[in-house]
């Protein structure tokens, strides 16, 4: 498994069961946050565009500006700046848009979901973080710590969890042409281990988009390490393709 | 043994979709009380399937997909308790003044070291004035010098209102700074604070020499008082921070440092507010001869007054209640 050796934010429940959650790494984060800032950057300049639509001169309009609107404008931009981020993690489960197109999400380090203060505290720090430039020392920090927090993550308490798409369909799937003639039926020769019946499944949920010749390459190894033929038997399973993964699923399902 | 994986699989997948449903319908608010039941019910249940992957079926999919749904449905039913509009009123009430107040000692030091700064850069350019070249901005020293006050300047030729944004983007830098800076072991914001004392030290000291101490005054009497507060809280709250990561107790340091941070940015946030009004003030009252010295002065300590008064006495009625100790 590749998970083993990524790092793993460790939680134990109340019902006593450990959850262990995967860390979401530098590479992840730096990509939501592109993504973030790219839709602040897209809105000011949509922003800009409609404002010049409506108004010529914008320098001359921005001069003109009573002092109550000017200083709320500078203040409104500062705060869209800092509200996108917080109110994103605290209103959408530890979301921002960017974290939620790159499937991550701001947690506690106990696992449940960021409150106003630790968005605010770890939202402020950004720009600490961002120090001396392009986030050198929240990359630092990124880079050394074990969970990968930046410095508004260590002060706020805060981790960045990955979300992993899994296809449990692979365990319930058919074949659809089994009972090939001539296939001898599963036999319970030994039981499987777990790693054994997945590496089979993943097998069989890739087999369609492989190579012909590739398919029945790993195919033919997969049923000798199973092993428990006679030489008809595997020269029947070898066959097709078809026959030969007909024959891995009902082996790996013969307990059901 | 236990059954094979995918016979688990199947049989149990049914009401793990059902609970994923469900936890769906909750993100969206729209989840009824029974359906509410079944998702504790779900979630036992798959908190027990995850248990058995653990031991039968460890490192498959089947484990880490009941490990994310169990997490998912962990945060739906252990959340924090809900920030609204009462929590906010409730904070500015009793939560901020009362940490504030818990944190008195941060703050003392945080102004120790400003006042030691301020005397630091006044002694230095009050016995040797050669010493404003190096401690006061060139563009202020050449105003002292032609005997103007700077800041009469930037109103006449600036529109007044773009000084009043410049000043309130640069004090919300500055305190963000000096509380943030606290993550360096404290360092930067000692740095800040003494810092930020000297200049104002040194400017006053060389107005001093030059007569103009009365123009200075006059300019910093209005916002002065709160705004120099904000930032020795700011202050403040960034030595708590410095001092969790280096004396972290019987914590290990991330976790003094997490615990403290909540509390360290309950005075920065509270201050939040405070810091806009006086930059209204500063950009309004402060510069140019629309109001006279004594009513600026006057504004300033009433100001300040009633800054620390609210500090120093707001939610002291129920602090008998022991202060709220938010679960980590």
């Amino acid at each position: 498994m590749s998970t083993a050796s990524s790092p793993h934010l460790a939680v134990a429940t109340p019902e006593r069961v450990a959850l262990s959650l995967p860390v979401a790494g530098i590479g992840y984060r730096c990509l939501a946050w592109l993504v973030d800032a790219g839709l602040l950057f897209f809105f000011w300049v949509v922003a800009y565009f409609v404002f010049t639509l409506l108004v010529s001169d914008v320098l001359g309009v921005f001069q003109g500006l009573s002092g109550v609107g000017q200083t709320l404008l500078v203040v409104g931009i500062f705060a869209t700046q800092w509200l996108y981020w917080t109110l994103g993690e605290v209103f959408f489960h530890g979301q921002t848009p960017g974290k939620r197109a790159l499937r991550i999400r701001v947690v506690r380090l106990d696992g449940s979901p960021v409150g106003l203060y630790e968005s605010a505290v770890r939202n402020l720090c950004r720009a600490v973080d961002f120090l001396p430039g392009v986030y050198a020392a929240g990359c630092i920090s990124m880079l050394l710590t074990p969970r990968h927090q930046r410095l508004g993550d260590l002060l706020a308490g805060t981790v960045l969890v990955r979300e992993e798409r899994i296809d449990l369909d692979k365990y319930t799937a058919r074949t659809p042409e089994s009972g090939a003639p001539g296939v001898p039926g599963p036999k319970a020769t030994r039981a499987l281990t777990p790693d054994e019946v997945e590496l089979v499944l993943a097998f069989l949920a890739r087999a369609p988009g492989l190579e012909a010749d590739i398919r029945r390459k790993m195919g033919t190894r997969l049923v000798d390490k199973l092993g428990g033929l006679t030489d008809e038997e595997r020269t029947a399973v070898l066959a097709s393709a078809g026959a030969t993964e007909a024959f891995l699923r009902a082996h790996v399902q013969v307990e059901r | 043994m236990a059954v094979a994986l995918p016979a688990f699989v199947a049989s149990r997948r049914p009401s793990w979709d059902s609970l994923e449903a469900l936890l769906t319908r909750q993100r969206e608010g729209t989840l009824t009380l029974v359906e509410l039941r079944t998702l504790d019910t779900l979630y036992r249940r798959a908190a027990s399937d995850l248990a058995h992957a653990q031991t039968f079926y460890p490192g498959t999919d089947a484990h880490r997909f009941l490990n994310q749904l169990c997490a998912r449905a962990y945060a739906a039913i252990y959340q924090p308790p809900s920030e609204r509009w009462t929590s906010v009123k409730a904070f500015f009430r009793r939560e901020f003044p009362q940490a504030l107040r818990r944190e008195l000692r941060y703050v003392g030091a945080s102004a120790g070291l400003f006042i030691l700064g301020l005397l630091l850069g006044a002694l230095v350019v009050l016995w040797e004035p050669r010493g404003a070249e190096l401690l006061v901005p060139a563009g202020v020293r050449q105003y002292v010098s032609q005997g103007r006050m700077w800041t009469d300047d930037i109103l006449s030729v600036a529109p007044p209102n773009s000084v009043s944004s410049g000043i309130a983007t640069n004090n919300l830098t500055v305190t963000i700074l000096t509380f943030a800076m606290g993550l360096f072991y404290g360092l930067g914001t000692v740095f800040i604070l003494v810092n930020n004392g000297v200049q104002i030290g040194a400017i006053a000291a060389l107005c001093a020499r030059e007569g103009m101490l009365g123009g200075l005054l006059d300019f910093i009497s209005a916002h002065g008082p709160v705004e120099l507060s904000v930032i020795v809280i700011a202050g403040g709250a960034g030595l708590m921070v410095g001092q969790s990561l280096i004396d972290p107790g019987e914590l290990p340091r991330g976790q003094a440092l997490a615990l403290r941070g909540r509390e360290a940015v309950k005075l920065v946030l509270g201050c939040a507010p405070f810091l806009a009004l006086i930059g209204v003030v500063e950009g309004y009252v402060s510069p140019g001869d629309l109001f006279p010295t004594w009513a600026k002065a006057a504004l300033g300590l009433a100001l300040g007054g009633l800054f620390w008064g609210y500090l120093l006495r707001a939610g002291s009625a129920e602090a008998g209640t022991a202060p709220e100790v938010r679960a980590s």
